[in-house]
């Protein structure tokens, strides 16, 4: 197994900061996590999060409105961000010898955001959001599933109990006040991490950190996540949903309650999602899929979410003339053979997820990631090299056990799409 | 606080070599080549068979064969039933993917570099003796029709699925869905599949491609253990024909009622791959609505709000594939958004493009090569295409030079000569009843109604 490199330091105004050198081809990624998601949405507010990273990218004091994108294209390098529950990236990738233009481009905004703010900016990117939303959501078959399934699976106290995209009223109610006030609580150097990936002498970078991250001021201590942060581990019971859309074929998407990413239990239920969900040899593609021919496909996914706890979500879509209540069945069904999981169901979960770690570590922007969402989350950027042996670590009594305690019908939700004829 | 110093975006600092790794070549006795790359500092290595098996390939009658040929690759060979087959290659940590284009089938693993050997021969093993059972190949045919139904409901699906048959005549196969219709797969038998493989799966209609950390000795020797002694001649491909369905201008709307955003689609016929404008035509598409910053995108996403993103782009195969615009842009604004894109076709057929525009876009295509080859699969893609077109291994060489070469007059002429908006077929799915009426007004020939199940009403 391969160790990414890591040197990781902090400076005076709180700013986190990870090296990892790899100068395998003139290339850097630049990544910032700053801590502030969905999760830290106020009551009425919700999609905010993900509007302001839109507005990250309208200039900022000294970078002209569309700067930022043209800079970074012509220089030859990508670039985005995306918000999720539990925090909001912005990235690029570079030719080596642009480092600095990444390092300006994130400190201007992270600095000086508000004097480049207007009303028209703020108006046409809630627009595009409102067009993400309908691109995503709307005009898409199943589009609402998970909005649906964190509201079955959170209470409405809970901060995940909302989804990212947010609603189109609370879009609309949006203002650059809440623009300001935002910025001004969450975006602050002792928010954020910062991981600088590649080709680079560590010596300049960090001179180069300095220069502009060096002179920003620490903001005001971060507020605590609002509503219920804690959870039992369990629901303690079955919630169930039915939707009535225009898709050709039914669907069902059932969730259960598991403990938040990070811990011990989630690496088991990570590996568990491998065993039923993920490949051509997992448990519910053998049987459901090609079997018994219930399901057109199967999915399983462990959410590496953080507040309180976790979901883990199988999908499947029902095959031409099946039926959803059929398909949740053999779940239930096939779930009582992990009572007796094999050593292979597990070494063959663990082989695939080892593998799929070494690929996406080629990418030097994933590996940027990987090392700020560590730091960000678990103030351990250690843990790209260790996480795989938390998996390793993973063994069929720990599998046995886990789907004992959680995979019961008494701690799930099941929401089942139901195809409905339009205009009829 | 003084920030002055920061009113300037800092200057680069010294541009850093990119070298293209060297790309080496072999030719096994029985007439498969072996294209080898040492790249990167991970243990792994990507392993791509580039298979002669485009939809291009398939009978007229049988659309959608290719697709099922790939994914039936995954049903067991003479020695393994599917399910041994999944399980000797997930315990090496290795999944099997296989894609189909008009012009290749690609089956392609990317195992840690310890488990190459095992996992390659599993990977011969499956293009070599793949054996099409009738049971397997029966369900897998039934997931694709019904993956056919899903995608008439899944608006972008729907949209790239009718667009073929909007822009070329009915007996060009570009007309057909890449996934085939509801007729045309059920059609489709076992033996069908078995023929398909035994015609187009041979050695010399296959390339392995090896990227990774493995040396250009060991990759050729691997290469004729498992596939040495494999034998075969492939069949002569069918005639490619291409014909536009219009000659003029065309609208085609395809019913989504109450659909809240409508997918346009909006082009014409392009250029093959091998056309010698292919560089200035990246470098014009650059500009026009390749890149975030491009006119299209600026325009219709951030200065009025129509749309989350709209990308163009030369869809390039052995024939001329489509030249596209591609956005979702909410219901209420659409004919403005299918007349802000005539607007900005027009404007670069008639003015061409700024020296600003050009440096940039020239800057940006030659600085994004080495980011998009960071990793061993991208760079094995990257290297079978080469393949499928017949192009030069050292390709990647002096391909910045080429765009570098690109001039503002060469984009003028490729412009006019390229880029014809009169005759742009028109696709929209969407609500019927909210646009028909604005799109009429725009006068560009004939509306016709298209239904996703194939046919014009």
């Amino acid at each position: 197994m391969i160790r990414i490199p890591i040197e990781r330091y902090r400076l005076d105004n709180g700013l986190d900061v990870v090296l990892s050198r790899e100068d395998a081809a003139p290339v850097v990624a630049l990544n910032i996590w700053y801590g502030v998601g969905s999760r830290n949405e106020r009551e009425g507010r919700t999609g905010f999060a993900h509007l302001f990273e839109h507005m990250m990218f309208q200039g900022s004091k000294h970078v002209p409105e569309m700067g930022h994108f043209a800079l970074i294209e012509k220089a030859g390098g990508s670039l985005n961000g995306s918000t999720w529950l539990d925090r909001t990236n912005y990235y690029e990738t570079l030719p080596a010898h642009y480092l600095e233009l990444g390092l300006w481009l994130e400190s201007d905004r992270l600095g000086w955001l508000l004097p480049a703010m207007t009303q028209e900016k703020l108006d046409n990117q809630r627009d595009v959001v409102k067009n993400e939303r309908r691109w995503r959501v709307d005009n898409q078959p199943y589009g609402d599933w998970d909005e649906r399934i964190q509201a079955l699976m959170y209470p409405p106290d809970h901060p995940y109990h909302h989804s990212v995209i947010g609603s189109m009223e609370d879009l609309d109610a949006a203002s650059l006040e809440d623009v300001e006030q935002f910025f001004r609580t969450y975006y602050a150097p002792n928010n954020a991490v910062l991981t600088i990936c590649g080709d680079f002498e560590p010596a300049q970078a960090r001179e180069l950190v300095a220069k502009h991250f060096g002179d920003l001021p620490r903001g005001p201590d971060i507020p605590p996540i609002p509503g219920r942060t804690t959870l039992e581990p369990t629901l303690g019971g079955e919630v169930r949903e039915t939707v009535y859309q225009d898709v050709s074929l039914p669907r069902v998407y059932t969730s259960y309650r598991i403990p938040p990413f990070g811990t011990d239990e989630y690496y088991t239920a990570l590996v568990t999602s491998y065993i039923l969900g993920y490949g051509k040899a997992a448990l519910l593609y053998r049987t459901l899929v090609r079997e018994q021919q219930l399901a057109q496909d199967i999915v399983a996914y462990a959410f590496p979410i953080v507040v309180g706890a976790s979901m883990l979500v199988i999908w499947a879509t029902a095959r031409p003339g099946r039926s959803a209540a059929e398909i949740e069945r053999g779940i239930t069904e096939q779930f009582e053979r992990l009572r007796d999981v094999e050593d292979a169901d597990v070494e063959r979960a663990v082989s695939l997820l080892a593998a799929e770690r070494l690929n996406e570590l080629q990418r030097l922007d994933e590996r940027a990631d990987q090392l700020s969402m560590y730091t960000q989350l678990f103030d351990d950027p250690e843990r790209i090299n260790t996480e795989v042996d938390r998996i390793r670590a993973v063994t069929p009594q720990l599998v046995r056990d886990f789907a004992a305690r959680y995979l019961g019908t008494d701690n799930r939700a099941v929401l089942t799409y139901v195809p409905r004829e339009v205009g009829a | 606080m003084s920030d002055a110093w920061r009113e300037q975006a800092p200057e680069p600092g010294e541009p850093r070599a990119f070298e293209f790794p060297d790309v080496h070549s072999a030719t096994l006795r029985n007439g498969m080549r072996v294209v080898h790359a040492r790249h990167g500092r991970m243990p792994v290595v990507s392993a791509h068979v580039v298979i002669d098996a485009g939809a291009a390939a398939e009978p007229a009658s049988r659309g959608g064969l290719a697709q099922l040929t790939a994914s039936a690759l995954h049903a067991g060979t003479n020695e393994r039933d599917s399910n041994q087959l999944a399980w000797d290659l997930e315990l090496l940590g290795v999944q099997l993917n296989t894609d189909v284009t008009w012009d290749a089938i690609e089956a392609s693993i990317t195992p840690p570099a310890a488990q190459l050997a095992d996992a390659l021969a599993v990977l011969a093993d499956v293009v070599r003796n793949a054996a099409f059972p009738d049971g397997e190949v029966g369900r897998l045919r039934e997931e694709q029709l019904a993956e056919i139904l899903q995608r008439m409901k899944e608006p972008r699906a729907l949209a790239n699925d009718v667009v073929g048959r909007c822009f070329y005549a009915p007996d060009a196969p570009y007309a057909r869905p890449l996934i085939g219709t509801t007729e045309s797969v059920g059609a489709i038998t076992p033996s069908d599949l078995r023929a398909f493989h035994r015609d187009r799966f041979t050695p010399s209609s296959c390339t392995l491609v090896l990227v990774g950390d493995i040396d250009a000795d060991s990759a050729t020797a691997l290469a004729e253990r498992c596939f040495g002694d494999w034998t075969g001649t492939p069949a002569p491909l069918p005639d490619l024909i291409v014909r536009p369905r219009h000659e003029g201008p065309s609208v085609h709307i395809v019913d989504r009622i109450g659909a809240v955003q409508s997918e346009l689609r909006i082009g014409h016929i392009g250029v093959p791959r091998s056309h010698p404008d292919y560089f200035p035509l990246i470098v014009m598409n650059s500009i026009f609505g390749g890149a975030f910053t491009s006119r299209l995108n600026m325009n219709l996403r951030e200065t009025h709000g129509f749309t989350y993103g709209v990308r163009s782009q030369y869809t390039f195969r052995r024939g001329p594939g489509p030249f596209l615009v591609s956005t979702a842009v909410g219901t209420d604004v659409t004919v403005r958004a299918v007349e802000e894109v005539l607007k900005e076709s027009e404007r670069l057929r008639s003015e061409g493009v700024s020296d600003e525009e050009l440096t940039n876009a020239r800057d940006y295509l030659i600085g994004i090569l080495p980011l998009q080859m960071q990793t061993t699969g991208q760079l094995a893609s990257a290297l079978a295409e080469l393949v499928t077109y017949g192009l030069p291994l050292d390709y990647y060489d002096n391909y910045r030079d080429r765009i570098a070469a690109v001039t503002a007059e060469d984009i003028r002429r490729v412009a006019r000569e390229h880029m014809r908006p009169e005759t742009f077929a028109i696709v929209v799915v969407g609500d019927a009843a909210s646009v028909r009426e604005g799109i009429e007004g725009l006068k560009h020939g004939t509306v016709y109604e298209v239904k996703p199940n194939g046919g014009t009403a």
